[in-house]
């Protein structure tokens, strides 16, 4: 297995010391820019595999940045954000962030995140309808519609399937409540139906979880949206 | 000089009359022989009309009254006597005599209201104006400039002054001051007098001899009566509105001040302008005050927010830092990496009451069923309640519960409360979670075997910065913890209480709207 790289944009040398700490080792080469400016060029020079990106940068606002790079890079973006704010992290996943960690956070934290990030970017490509899903004690055939939970088939309505179709399709990455509305409905988020988004997530996981009030299968990311373990 | 002016004109006015009432006398009695009673009547009425017209009404009567002698003298046999041969001739006369006089009377009061009504009409024209000025003037002080300037001009003093309150010593500031081009300062001290009228509330009124009279003013818009008589040189009067003192007015002339009845009409209503002008002045002031408070506000909480902001860089690192010095085995580490989250906690808690002081923190309520609410505080408190079993008391089989709630800000009450209750509650005793409908409300309840607070603190420990005698400080909470929460419960419809447990302990009861599905809500 080659070398993977991390590029770490952030203006604290501080923070990237921490992260560099926390990332390098493990075939784990982690590189640095203190500017977004210069975080921009050294991602076209070196095309990492991961780029954690601060939001808070003197020079180009943090969106713009991630903005730039979506453009022609499909790295997973991670960003460290000091805010507090659900809106800011909704928005910035719809801007094609990956995964959002907030300060101050723990390094184990950030490892976890980014290595859930490298595993996703480099699986297999999400299943099409012919594949079949193995997650959490489930069984998933999208092609036949079939659902079965230790063996013992589960009946999903139409819109339970659509639901889960698209957080299988996601899994692993934090789904904002829009993202999922526009891939079950079909169109930007407004209406009655979104107002119950999450009574449906609530129906799936009694039909999907061991224990609904601990799910382990679609994770709440509160304020934002929904995290569906990644098969494996 | 100006009354001996206006008698020189007098006597000359008189003097054309009489030469005019004998020349038509004189051209009459040329043709006396030609004339009959009647034209001489007609002649001479023209005269005492023309007389009343131009000159006054004494002027008028006079004329009337020589022109009757002149007509007995001239034109009534006997000629040359004021004997009257026939009854019928001193019918003719007595008839002249009334005509003219009261067409004289006539004419002067018609004359009398026509100078009224002109007067009036510049009396509405000056308030017109002031209205129009003092509603354009841009600053409050302005406009109360424009009001002092009228007064002057109008009453033809030398000075108007409009002092305002002011908090300190003197008590009074000068608002506004007009003053005649021609005049020096004047002598004496206004703001003594306005200051005098102030206390006093009553008119201050100063003679040309050095006196000083107090009496009271004119209440409201009234007449204002200006006490003292001709000889005051300058008059304060404090201006009111809606009975409260709101300035001084102080008019100052040194040759006197007299003013006519309609003057004084008019001082009364300008006086009221006054006033108004110095309640908008003060009016603005405390506008601007509000301002000013409003900007400190904005102020502090940009500071809060950037604090907040700009103390999570370091503590990152410190946390980092400690984490790494831990796994090489050092315990310190683990306290230095909880106190720096503890830091974190409290700079979030600070932030989130003055967002919730100003009114700025925004719920958005949306349907949510319990069990969604639950798991994700479940699954944030995994970390800080570790150590302690939390026993959910829900059923699977039930529908789901559904309430209306704003999610982020009810998770975070009922994290805050599973963290109090894993804090307070005895080693090895379990913390106990319930979701219920109770009527139109959804319940949830955080039950542990705690203390219990006692009956006197049960309220108390919903106020900010609340700390409970007799328990152990440091178990890392900020103080603040349940006023933010009762608070994020109440802006989404909901409450927060206390109740004690049966056996010993707490429950905290936090209640929010419930919801129901409509019926065809597209659930298939």
């Amino acid at each position: 297995m080659s070398t993977t790289t991390i590029l770490v944009i952030d203006d604290e040398p501080q923070i990237r010391r921490v992260v560099r700490n926390a990332l390098e080792g493990d075939g784990v080469r982690v590189i640095e820019a203190a500017t977004g400016r210069e975080g921009i060029d050294r991602a076209a020079a070196e095309r990492p595999d991961l780029i954690v990106l601060d939001l808070g940068l003197p020079d180009v606002a943090g969106a713009s940045v991630c903005a730039e790079l979506r453009r022609w890079s499909s790295a997973p973006i991670v960003v460290l954000s000091a805010r507090h704010s659900e809106h800011e992290k909704v928005a910035l996943l719809d801007a094609g962030v990956d995964d959002y960690v907030t300060k101050p956070f723990g390094t184990a934290e950030l490892k976890a995140r980014v290595r859930a990030q490298l595993r996703r970017s480099r699986a297999a490509p999400p299943p099409t309808d012919e594949g079949s899903v193995r997650v959490g004690g489930l069984e998933i055939d999208l092609a036949r519609r079939v659902l079965s939970r230790g063996g013992v088939e589960v009946h999903l309505t139409p819109t339970e399937w659509d639901l889960l179709r698209a957080f299988v399709a996601g899994a692993g990455r934090t789904l904002t409540h829009d993202q999922i509305f526009r891939a079950v409905w079909g169109r930007a988020g407004g209406g009655d139906p979104q107002a119950y988004l999450r009574v449906h997530v609530a129906n799936l996981r009694r039909k999907l979880e061991a224990d609904p009030v601990r799910p382990t299968l679609i994770v709440t990311e509160p304020g934002v949206g929904y995290r569906f373990r990644a098969p494996g | 000089m100006r009354a001996g002016a206006g008698r020189g004109r007098a006597v000359l006015g008189w003097a054309a009359w009489v030469a005019a009432l004998a020349a038509l006398t004189a051209a009459m009695l040329a043709v006396r022989g030609h004339l009959d009673k009647a034209h001489v009547a007609l002649g001479y009425l023209l005269l005492v009309l023309a007389a009343s017209t131009r000159g006054t009404r004494a002027r008028g009567l006079a004329t009337a009254l020589l022109a009757f002698l002149c007509f007995n003298f001239f034109f009534v046999p006997p000629f040359g006597t004021l004997a009257i041969r026939h009854p019928l001739d001193g019918l003719v006369l007595v008839t002249f005599l009334v005509v003219a006089a009261v067409a004289t009377q006539l004419l002067f009061r018609a004359r009398t209201e026509a100078a009224e009504a002109r007067s009036r009409a510049e009396e509405i024209e000056r308030l017109s104006t002031l209205g129009a000025e003092t509603l354009n003037a841009g600053r409050a002080e302005d406009a109360l400039n424009a009001v002092a300037e009228v007064i002057r001009a109008t009453l033809g003093i030398d000075a108007c002054e409009i002092w305002l309150p002011r908090p300190g010593d003197p008590p009074l500031a000068l608002g506004a001051r007009a003053m005649a081009a021609d005049v020096p300062q004047t002598a004496r001290d206004g703001l003594a007098m306005a200051r005098l009228a102030a206390e006093r509330g009553d008119a201050v009124t100063e003679q040309a001899n050095g006196t000083t009279h107090v009496a009271p003013a004119g209440g409201g818009r009234g007449e204002v009566d200006l006490p003292g008589g001709a000889g005051a040189v300058g008059v304060s009067l404090p201006l009111r509105v809606r009975g409260r003192t709101v300035g001084v007015l102080r008019i100052a002339r040194a040759g006197g001040i007299v003013l006519t009845p309609a003057q004084r009409r008019f001082f009364a209503v300008l006086a009221y302008y006054a006033a108004l002008g110095a309640e908008r002045v003060r009016l603005s002031a405390e506008e601007q005050r509000a301002e000013t408070l409003h900007e400190a506000d904005r102020l502090k909480d940009a500071l809060i927010a950037s604090v907040s902001h700009d103390l999570r860089t370091p503590l990152t690192t410190i946390k980092a830092l400690a984490h790494e010095l831990g796994e090489s085995g050092d315990d310190r580490a683990v306290t230095i990496e909880e106190e720096a989250d503890r830091l974190n906690r409290f700079v979030a808690d600070l932030l989130d009451l003055s967002r919730l002081n100003a009114g700025e923190l925004r719920v958005s309520p949306e349907i949510v069923a319990a069990e969604d609410l639950l798991g994700a505080a479940l699954q944030r408190v995994s970390g800080s309640v570790r150590d302690r079993e939390i026993r959910v008391e829900m059923h699977p089989h039930e529908p789901l519960l559904l309430g209306r709630m704003d999610f982020v800000q009810a998770l975070r009450v009922v994290v805050n409360l599973l963290e109090n209750a894993g804090k307070y509650a005895p080693p090895g005793t379990p913390v106990d979670l319930s979701a219920a409908r109770e009527g139109d409300r959804l319940v949830f309840r955080v039950a542990d075997r705690g203390p219990g607070i006692p009956e006197d603190e049960r309220e108390r420990i919903f106020q900010p910065f609340y700390r409970r005698p007799h328990v152990e400080p440091d178990v890392g909470g900020t103080g603040l913890g349940l006023s933010i929460s009762r608070r994020l419960a109440q802006a989404q419809g909901g409450t927060l209480a206390f109740e004690p447990r049966p056996g010993g302990g707490s429950v905290f009861v936090f209640t929010l709207p419930a919801a129901e599905l409509e019926d065809g809500a597209g659930l298939g």
